[in-house]
Order: C-alpha cells, then sequence, then structure tokens
C-alpha cells in the first residue's frame, strides 16, 4: 500500500491522539480532585498532621501542562524505538536524519506531503513540532517497513511514485536498502546471494535496454517540437503515425524474412516472361514488370524447397503460417493496445467539457512555442466567454428550432449515407468497366503503357471520393448545430467511416466474386489492385495537404482574411491513415511485401506533415480531448478495419480456390488445404501424432469452438456484471464524497455554535477550564493550606476565642493560629496592594502554568478563609472584616458564585476535556482576574491599614509563612506580568 | 557533456533511476540542461553531490517552462525551499513527476500544488481566480472571471464547501483522460 492517500483526516486525527488523551487525563486528575476535597474537608485533623511536610514554596513549578510531559514520554519511547532501528541501519539513519526532516517538514512524507500548511493547523491544536515530527518519522518507519516488504520491481515502481523530493526518497531508498541487506546478512546463504546479483544484474540490463530503445526512439525531437508548438491533440496524429509505421516494420520483417528471403534463396532471379522489361510506371501501377516478382502473391512458387544439400522449407506452409501469424500477432497487439487505451483514457470520462475541466485540465504543459501559447490563451477566453453566453442560450431554445435541428440531423445523415452507398456503387459499376478491360488487355497480353496508365483509373476514382466526399462532410458542420462540439467530431467520423468502409467492402465484392472466378492468376491482380490503391491513396494525400492545408493557407491569409489559417485535422487524417492501413492488412496475403510500400509511404508521410503543419497551420482551436479520440481511432482500426482485412483474408484462404497457375498454393482446392496436406504427411509418422491429434480435435472441430465461444460469453457476462457493479460502486463513492461533505460542513455548524455558546458561558467556564488545567499536586498544595488555616481559625475561635487583631501580635499564642492568620491577612493585603500597583520582590522567570495553579491556591485560600471570616464574624467581634459587613457580603457573593461555578465545573467536565483547553485559557483567566480584582478592590479599602502594619511582622513568622508568602507574591506578580 | 564517469558515480545513477522515470542517459541530460542554465554555478562533477541551487528565475528561462503561465508555481512547488531555489535533485524531480511515464496519481498530487496558489491545501476561489488569469493573459473583466469560476467551483465541488479539497480534485481528474498526457513536460 504505497498509493499515497493525501488527506488531512488522518495525520490530523493521529496528530491529535497524544495530546487528547494527555488532557484527558488532565482534566481526570480535575474530576477526582473536587472529590477528594470532601474527605479532606471531613478529616481536616487527620491530615493536619503532614501539613508541614508539603512546604507550597519549595513544590516545584509546574512549568508546563501534562501533555508536555506524556509528550516527552512519547519522545524518549520513541527514541528508545528509533535506537534499536540503529542497529540496523547504522549507516543511513544518522546522517539524513536532520537534514531529512527539513525537507519533510516542507514537502512532508506521503500523507503531509499535500498539507505543509496542515502543521499550522495542527499547532493550533496543541501539536508541538516534535508531534508532528514524531508522527513523520513513525509514519516513515511505516512506509519503510512496507517497502522492505516488497520484491524489488514493486518497491521501486513504489518508491518512483511517492510524492515526495527526491532527496527524500533516496534517504527512503536507503533505508530500505540497508534493512533489506542487514536481513539478507542474518540469513546468509549462497541462494539469496546468487538471487540478489542477479536480480542485480537483471535490473541494470532492463536499464540498459530501456536506453538502448530511448536512443533508437524515432523522430523524438520532432514529436517535442511538434507537441510544443500544436499541442498533445496533433501530436497524437504523429504517434499514431508512428505507431503504424512500427506495425508496418513488423509485418515487413516477418513477411520478408520467412516467406521472400527464402524464395529468393532458392530462385534468386524471378521468372520474367520475355519481352516484359521495367518501364518506370510499374511504380506506379504495380503492373507489367513488378507482377511476375515476388511483390505478389504469383512470384512464389509451391514446392518444398531444399533439394541438394539446402535445408528443406515447405514454401506453402510457410506463406500460410506466417501469415496467419503475423494477423494473430497483429490482432492481439490492437487488443491489448484498445483495451490498455480504454482501461486508461476512457475509464470514467464524462460526457460535457465543464468550466473546471477548462479552468484546471485543459492547459497543455507540453506546449512550449510562445505564439502557441498566446493563441491558446486567446482561444481559451474565448471559449468561456461562449460558454458562459451559451448557457442563457441553451435555456431559451424554442420547440420549433428545435424540431428544426433534428430535421437537419436527419437530412445530413441520410445525405451522408446516401452518398457513401453511391459511391460505393459507382465504384462497383467502375469495377465491372474494369474487369471486362483487364480481360482484354489480358487477351492481348501486349501492355501498352496507355493501358497500365488506364488501370491508374479505378484507384484514381476511388481516391479521389475519399478525398473530396470528406470535404463535403466537413461542410455539413456549417447548418449542423450540435450541442457538443464532441458530438459533431464523433458525426464527422462515423460518416467518413461509413464511405470508407463502404467502398472498401464493394471493392473486395468485387475481389471475391468477380475476379476470382475471371482471371487465371487472380491473387496477383487483385495484388497489384491494392498496390496501386496504396499508390495512388498516397499520391492524393500529398494532393490533400497541398490544397487541403497549403491553398487555404494562402487563401486564409492572402484573399479571404475571414477563412483564416486552417486548422490541422486530426480527424480527418487519422481516419485517412487508417483507411491506408487497411489497405496494407487486406493485401498482406496478396502482396507479402506491400508493407515496404507502406513503410516508405508513412515515412515520407511523416514528414510531409510535419513540414504542411508547420507552414500552414495553427494550433486546433477547442482543446478537444486528444486522449479520448486516440482510443476511439485505435478502436476504429481494430473494429471495421482490422476485423474487416481479416474476415477478407479468412475468407480468401477457407473457401476461394487459389488460381492453378501460379502462387504457392496452385493445385490446392482451397488455401486451408495445405496444412490438411502437412497434416496428413504428419500422421505417417509416429512422433507427431499429438499434432495431427490437435489439428484433428481442436482446430477442426465445431465443437471445441462451440465450446469456446459458450466460455467466452459466460465469461463477457460475469465482467459485464462486474462493471455493472463498480459503476454503481462508483455512484455510491461519488455520493459518499457529497455526504462526507455535509457531515463536514453540519459538525462544523455544530461547533460553531457551540463555541458561541461557550463564549457566552465563559464567564462561569473560567473556574472549570482553570481547574482542567490544575495540576495533582498543585490542588493538593491548595487543599492542604486550606485545611490547615481553616483547622487553625477553627482553633483559634473554639479553644481560645482570642480577638483575632491581636493575633498576630500576641506571639505567644499558637503558632499555627498567629501563621493563619497572618497568612490570610497578608493574602488579602497582598491582593490589594497587587492592585494599587505596589512592587514585589520579583520571582526568577516562574512559569506561566504554576502561576495559574498558584493563583488557584490562593484564590482557593482566600475564599475559604473568607468563609471562616463570615461564620466567625458574630463570635469575634475585634475582628476588622466583621465591622465592615458590605464588604463581607460581597465576598461571600463571590464565594457563592465560586461554588456555583464549581457546580457547573461539574456538568461542563465531560464536554470540556473535548475542546482544547490551552487556547481559551487566557480569556478566562482574564475574566477570573477581572472577577477576583473587583471583589478584592471592595476588601482593599478595610485591609490596606492592617495590611501595611502586618507586612513587616509577617516576615518575621515561621517558615510556612513565609513560604504562603513566597507563594502568594509569585502568584500576584505573575498576575501583574500578565495584564 | 563530457566524459560520463566523471558526472555521476554508479550509485548514483542508480539511486536516480530508482526514485525517478528516468534512465541513465535522460539523468544524463537533465544534468546537462542544467549546466546549461548556469555553467559557471553548475559543475560538471557531482560525485561529492555539490549544494548548488539556482534561482527561480534562471530556472524559468529554460525553453521548457519559458512560456509556461504556471512556471512560476511549478517551480516553487518543487524546489526544496518552497522560493523557487532549485537544486540539481529538485530539478530532476520536477521532470520526472512531470514525464510520460509518471502515474497519474503522482500527477495529480503536483498538480493540485501547483493550483494550489495560496498553500492551504484547497483550490479555493482565489486560486481558480489566479489560474484563470494566468490562462486567458487576465484579459476577462472581474465579473467574468467571478462568472467562469465560481461555475467552475460549482461544477467540482463535491462536497459543497465551496473550495475544492484534494478528493474533489482527483474526482475531477479521473473524468479528465487527457490529463495524463497534457501534464508533462517533455526534455
Amino acid at each position: 500500500m504505497v498509493t499515497p492517500t493525501p488527506g488531512m483526516m488522518e495525520p490530523g486525527g493521529r496528530g491529535v491522539g497524544p495530546t487528547f488523551s494527555s488532557s484527558q487525563e488532565g482534566s481526570s486528575t480535575a474530576t477526582t480532585m473536587p472529590r477528594r476535597e470532601c474527605p479532606g474537608a471531613g478529616g481536616r485533623r487527620g491530615a493536619g498532621g503532614d501539613r508541614d511536610s508539603i512546604p507550597m514554596g519549595l513544590l516545584p513549578p509546574r512549568s508546563e501542562s501534562p501533555r508536555w510531559q506524556q509528550h516527552d514520554l512519547n519522545h524518549s519511547g520513541y527514541q528508545i524505538d528509533q535506537a534499536t532501528h540503529y542497529d540496523t541501519t547504522p549507516p543511513v539513519r544518522l546522517p539524513s536524519a536532520t537534514a531529512g526532516h527539513v525537507s519533510m517538514r516542507f514537502r512532508g512524507s506521503r500523507k503531509m506531503s499535500l498539507f505543509p500548511v496542515g502543521e499550522a493547523a495542527l499547532g493550533n491544536l496543541g501539536l508541538s513540532e516534535d508531534d508532528i515530527r514524531n508522527e513523520m518519522e513513525n509514519e516513515e518507519q511505516i512506509l519503510v517497513k512496507e517497502l522492505v516488504a516488497m520484491s524489488t520491481r514493486d518497491r521501486i515502481k513504489a518508491i518512483r511514485d511517492l510524492p515526495m523530493s527526491f532527496d527524500d526518497k533516496k534517504h527512503i531508498r536507503g533505508q530500505v536498502l540497508a534493512l533489506k541487506s542487514f536481513k539478507k546478512s542474518r540469513q546468509l546463504n549462497c541462494f539469496s546471494d546468487c538471487s540478489t546479483s542477479f536480480s542485480l544484474a537483471f535490473r541494470r540490463c532492463g536499464a540498459n535496454m530501456t536506453s538502448a530503445r530511448q536512443t533508437l526512439e524515432l523522430w523524438r525531437g520532432t514529436m517535442k517540437e511538434v507537441g510544443g508548438k500544436f499541442g498533445t491533440g496533433v501530436l497524437s496524429y504523429f504517434k499514431f503515425l508512428k505507431w503504424l509505421l512500427m506495425f508496418n516494420i513488423f509485418s515487413f520483417l516477418v513477411n520478408f524474412g520467412f516467406i521472400t528471403i527464402p524464395q529468393l534463396i532458392y530462385h534468386p532471379t524471378p521468372d520474367i516472361p520475355t519481352g516484359v522489361s521495367f518501364k518506370g510506371l510499374e511504380i506506379l501501377t504495380g503492373a507489367g514488370y513488378f507482377s511476375h516478382t515476388v511483390m505478389y502473391y504469383g512470384g512464389y512458387s509451391n514446392k518444398t524447397q531444399g533439394t541438394g544439400g539446402w535445408p528443406e522449407y515447405n514454401m506453402q506452409l510457410a506463406y500460410f503460417l506466417t501469415i496467419a501469424a503475423y494477423m494473430v500477432l497483429c490482432g492481439a497487439a490492437l487488443i491489448y493496445s484498445m483495451a490498455s487505451s480504454f482501461r486508461k483514457k476512457y475509464v470514467l470520462a464524462d460526457s460535457g467539457l465543464g468550466g473546471a475541466w477548462q479552468l484546471l485540465c485543459s492547459w497543455d504543459f507540453s506546449v512550449t512555442n510562445e505564439r502557441a501559447v498566446r493563441q491558446r490563451k486567446n482561444n481559451l477566453r474565448i471559449q468561456l466567454k461562449e460558454s458562459l453566453s451559451e448557457k442563457v442560450q441553451v435555456a431559451l431554445l424554442p420547440l420549433t428550432e428545435r424540431l428544426k435541428h433534428y430535421g437537419v440531423f436527419l437530412g445530413t445523415w441520410l445525405l451522408s449515407t446516401g452518398m457513401a452507398l453511391g459511391c460505393g456503387a459507382s465504384v462497383y459499376f467502375l469495377c465491372q468497366y474494369d474487369k471486362s478491360r483487364t480481360r482484354q488487355s489480358a487477351d492481348k497480353a501486349s501492355g501498352s503503357l496507355l493501358e497500365e496508365a488506364a488501370t491508374l483509373l479505378l484507384p484514381f476514382v476511388v481516391s479521389l471520393i475519399n478525398l473530396v466526399v470528406p470535404l463535403f462532410y466537413s461542410l455539413f458542420k456549417k447548418i449542423e448545430h450540435y450541442s457538443n462540439p464532441r458530438m459533431q467530431v464523433y458525426a464527422i467520423i462515423v460518416r467518413n467511416v461509413i464511405l470508407k468502409m463502404s467502398i472498401l467492402g464493394i471493392l473486395c465484392y468485387y475481389w471475391m466474386k468477380d475476379v476470382a472466378n475471371t482471371f487465371s492468376c487472380w491473387e496477383s491482380i487483385v495484388g497489384q489492385a491494392l498496390y496501386r490503391l496504396v499508390i495512388v491513396d498516397f499520391l492524393f494525400i500529398m494532393l490533400g495537404s497541398f490544397f487541403g492545408e497549403f491553398l487555404s493557407n494562402v487563401i486564409g491569409t492572402k484573399c479571404i482574411q475571414s477563412l483564416g489559417v486552417p486548422e490541422f485535422d486530426v480527424a480527418r487524417n487519422v481516419l485517412d491513415l487508417i483507411y491506408a492501413q487497411t489497405l496494407a492488412w487486406i493485401g498482406i496475403y496478396f502482396s507479402p511485401l506491400l508493407p515496404v510500400i507502406q513503410i516508405i509511404k508513412f515515412f515520407i508521410l511523416f514528414y510531409l506533415k510535419k513540414v504542411s503543419l508547420t507552414q500552414n497551420c495553427q494550433p486546433p482551436r477547442r482543446a478537444g480531448r486528444a486522449a479520448q479520440m486516440q482510443t476511439i481511432f485505435i478502436a476504429i482500426l481494430f473494429f471495421p478495419s482490422f476485423v474487416g482485412a481479416l474476415s477478407m483474408v479468412a475468407y480468401t484462404v477457407w473457401t476461394l480456390p487459389p488460381s492453378d497457375k501460379c502462387g504457392p498454393f496452385r493445385g490446392l482446392n482451397t488455401t486451408f488445404s495445405a496444412i490438411q496436406i502437412w497434416m496428413d504427411d504428419l500422421n505417417r509418422v509416429d512422433a507427431f501424432q499429438w499434432t495431427v491429434w490437435i489439428y484433428q480435435h481442436v482446430i477442426r472441430s465445431e465443437i471445441f469452438y462451440f465450446l469456446v465461444s459458450l466460455i467466452i460469453l459466460v465469461f463477457i457476462y460475469i465482467f459485464r456484471q462486474i462493471t455493472q457493479g463498480r459503476k454503481l460502486l462508483i455512484i455510491l463513492l461519488r455520493q459518499q464524497i457529497v455526504n462526507e461533505g455535509k457531515d463536514k460542513a453540519f459538525l462544523l455548524e455544530k461547533l460553531q455554535t457551540l463555541q458561541k455558546s461557550k463564549q457566552n458561558k465563559q464567564k462561569n467556564k473560567k473556574q472549570v477550564r482553570k481547574r482542567q488545567e490544575k495540576e495533582s499536586t498543585g490542588m493538593l498544595q491548595a487543599l492542604l493550606a486550606r485545611q490547615r488555616l481553616e483547622q487553625e481559625h477553627g482553633d483559634s475561635s473554639s479553644s481560645f476565642g482570642v480577638p483575632m487583631p491581636s493575633g498576630h501580635s500576641v506571639s505567644t499564642t499558637s503558632s499555627a493560629m498567629m501563621q493563619a492568620m497572618l497568612a490570610k491577612q497578608y493574602a488579602e493585603d497582598q491582593d490589594v496592594a497587587s492592585y494599587r500597583g505596589v512592587p514585589f520582590p520579583a520571582d526568577p522567570a516562574p512559569a506561566s502554568s504554576s502561576a495559574l495553579i498558584q493563583a488557584m491556591q490562593a484564590r482557593q485560600r482566600a475564599e475559604s478563609q473568607n468563609e471562616d471570616e463570615f461564620y466567625r464574624a458574630p463570635v469575634q467581634s475585634q475582628n476588622p472584616v466583621n465591622a465592615l459587613p458590605s464588604a463581607m457580603i460581597q465576598v461571600m457573593q463571590a464565594r457563592q458564585r465560586a461554588e456555583s461555578e464549581q457546580e457547573e465545573d461539574e456538568f461542563y467536565r465531560e464536554p470540556v476535556h473535548s475542546e482544547h483547553p490551552v487556547s481559551s485559557m487566557s480569556s478566562a483567566m482574564m475574566q477570573v482576574m477581572q472577577a477576583r480584582q473587583r471583589a478584592e478592590e471592595e476588601e482593599s479599602e478595610f485591609y490596606r491599614a492592617p495590611a501595611s502594619s502586618q507586612h513587616p511582622d509577617a516576615s518575621g513568622t515561621g517558615s510556612a509563612l513565609i513560604q504562603a508568602m513566597l507563594a502568594r507574591q509569585q502568584v500576584e506578580e505573575e498576575y501583574g506580568d500578565r495584564y | 557533456m563530457g566524459n560520463k564517469q566523471t558526472i555521476f558515480t554508479d550509485e548514483q545513477f542508480e539511486a536516480y533511476q530508482d526514485c525517478t522515470f528516468f534512465t541513465r542517459k535522460e539523468i544524463l541530460q537533465l544534468h546537462g540542461r542544467f549546466h546549461e542554465l548556469a555553467p559557471h554555478l553548475v559543475p560538471l562533477d557531482y560525485t561529492n553531490q555539490p549544494d548548488v541551487r539556482l534561482p527561480l528565475a534562471l530556472i524559468v528561462s529554460m525553453p521548457e517552462l519559458k512560456e509556461n503561465p504556471f512556471r512560476h508555481r511549478i517551480v516553487e512547488v518543487f524546489s526544496e525551499d518552497g522560493q523557487g531555489n532549485m537544486s540539481f535533485n529538485d530539478f530532476v524531480d520536477m521532470f520526472s513527476a512531470l514525464c510520460e511515464t509518471a502515474p497519474r496519481e503522482l500527477k495529480t498530487i503536483y498538480a493540485f500544488k501547483i493550483y494550489d496558489f495560496n498553500v492551504d491545501n484547497f483550490l479555493c476561489k482565489e486560486d481558480l481566480e489566479k489560474t484563470l488569469n494566468r490562462l486567458t493573459k487576465g484579459e476577462l473583466t472581474p465579473e467574468e472571471v467571478n462568472l467562469v469560476c465560481s461555475k467552475a467551483m460549482e461544477e467540482a465541488d463535491l462536497d459543497g464547501d465551496s473550495k475544492l479539497s484534494f478528493s474533489d480534485f482527483e474526482n475531477m481528474i479521473s473524468k479528465a483522460p487527457d490529463f495524463l498526457s497534457t501534464f508533462h513536460l517533455r526534455i
């Protein structure tokens, strides 16, 4: 699993993990603490014994939240893991570790890669850099493990596909290789060693092959130039041309190697009858001199060669099997490329060119020509404007208009089909004329130049039809109004294919029915006809590019400016190529060397078209879907073209009697009889019985074909069902994306409303949040301090009844009592002083969270003292607090508020730790402070005087007091710093 | 281009071949192109992995990129520092991800990054507007730009958050069979 699944959710979700758990831990301490308070209050006296053992000021200030600590643990845990990894891969890990992170952080690992900013968001969530790094390293480790488990080939592919920078890839590759070699070295054996070196050698060999192939790659520079100037759409024509050229080169090699060379070895000189000599016109007509050479079927002998020292070579079998093998290979290659093209480029293609597509997918990055880029930009602008105006138009189309459109469609289709049929009929009549003429000339057997030229009439007419009628078809687009430009292109393609196929069908019919029964060496006649067709077609393509492109360029630029420079019509040109290739395939049986002509033709055509394109044409206005068109062209090449040619050849081979006087199959009933004879021969040899058996029971048995087609049908049905299921699945998955988007929006909305309501209650929640942040020790400290104070108050009020103000001056009373009082008074005094701007002794750099904690303690303590005072008030009239009831009431109110908040705390705790405590902390604290300030400012009026007097005394009292004071000072200073 | 042996070691070649879609020859060719850009800066000998970075302005002046409306974004996305200063490895990376044989997934990821001008991991309307302005030389009126962008957004935004997430983008690319061949820089 290395396909990158970039999504923020995963790293984000995982990254939140540790934070979340830590905040849970923090909140769990907060939840348990208030509960602990209750038994603490009940057992005050019991707890009082060890109260001094926890000095307040000496408590280590908790500089960080528990998250950090836990994170540190995590980190160290991970480092241990890493350390074990060091053992396995010592050379790689160390040097690149730091450099890797920098880039990893920027470009990211496979999942983070897309989201370099996601980090900031994660950071807001409280993720530290270390967290992210850990996460990344974790992921990297997982990735490396995955990669190690793969085979070499898969691994290289997977590494290549990683969306990382090269350095990261290299780093991961190094790790993988090191780990791999480490594993290997543990299980040292000869086999693995051998296989490693073998696979390495194999890979090197493969790489060399690839570069060799690239060196041999034809027209690389030209392709780049064309692609740079005209874009991928036009380039696809040249690619197609090159692909066909490869087909023909292959076919030439096969035919030449297995048919022509043996023939030439045994019969180096062709049997040319006297009186026939090379005149020059043969190059065009293919008749005359050529008809007696190995160019055509007639030039091959039927003998089993190899008498007199030469190895035996059965020409009949060679001829038949070569053609058959070539056809099968061609078919397989076509099916393969068609299927892969469909898979890659046609899978999910939706109809309609959308705006988003035009924006994000239509730009051709390979275009490098400045003019072309400008033109493309212009075209895109015009198209976008058009699409904006079209939107309005389409909706307003009335019914009559639509009916008119349908009428036009019907008319144009009828016209085009009628024209195709008419052309077919005229070709047929021309064929009849040609037949009678050929028969006359064959009777005369003279072969004058004029007669030879007359043979060119039929191919000339056919090519003319092929040139003119498509141009006529292209005029239709002026009157037709397709809503989709692609539909228009499809319509033109379909019409052209109908035309070409009907002409070829008529010709084939003529050859099969008439020529085969009329002429003595009819295969050669057909071969000649095909040769002429190929040659004349070539001439007409050249003419076509001259007239179609050069002339219209001249007219467009010089005469009628409105026409403009012509565009290169990819569809028409590719259809010409397909037509030419069909001719070559049909002719393969009748003229085994026809691929030579085809190769020359395509080679010249490539340069011709390139020159014509660069001189005369402009880049296409509409960025069509070139890849889709290419798939369609391959499909056309397969279906009517190749299948038609194959069926024609198969029909010839299986049913038509070969000519008696020439060719390798002379004297046989059908061509296929050659196989029958061969099998009879083999039957006599025991070693080849199995071949005969296969022939009898497989190739010639109907049941076999019946079964095969049945199985294929079943498979087609199953795959069709699977496809249907997948289509359904795709719809469902799309729906899922939509649904998830809705979910996301809903959750976000809910979160926002929740946050709003929280903000309203934030004043209430300040306490809750503070407590969440509290450390257990801080809490304990606060509790203990409070307990101590309350206990001491209780003691003093119940047993002694000494007036409170004198408590600090009477040093003989219990020190606890004194300390408590002093602490209380001092604390209050401090509160007052802090808000009046009294400077405090600076505590060296205390951390903020400890300040918060201590603030909490102090506040609790202060409140507890207030409580005590309140209850004591009627008893001890000496207490100055008592004398000021209004202040006390306010204190009470503050306390009640605090208590009610504490209750709320219980309610809000659950939702609170799902959100982030840190982010809203400061505002909550501010509100706490403000509330407190308000409450204490009231008090300050009354405590000011005693505070000043108490202060020096307080400094002289016991260590507990000092500690309390220090703590208070620290707290207050923190508050002061903060505000 | 000089002697083959002095530019890269065999190990370096292996690493390049394993991590990119290029052959040895193409790597050398790329090095040649990189060297051409700044002959005085880029050494011919890369065996000791010199840390040479070429600024964005130089890279963008390559004929392959010169006319590309997204040239700055491409170079920024592929440069390690995000500012467009490219080392040779970044350079190889760029052409590898944009070569013919790179798989659709990889190309999609980088295309998304290129179109994501403000690097917020979403293609928002602002990104689309920038894209459109680059594609049309900024000759559309602001209203037209706005209209086209909202139409495009409406069309491609499946989850309705009025910005294109990566999955939206991927889904759109999956319907554009041409993308593989057009998102392609030839060297």
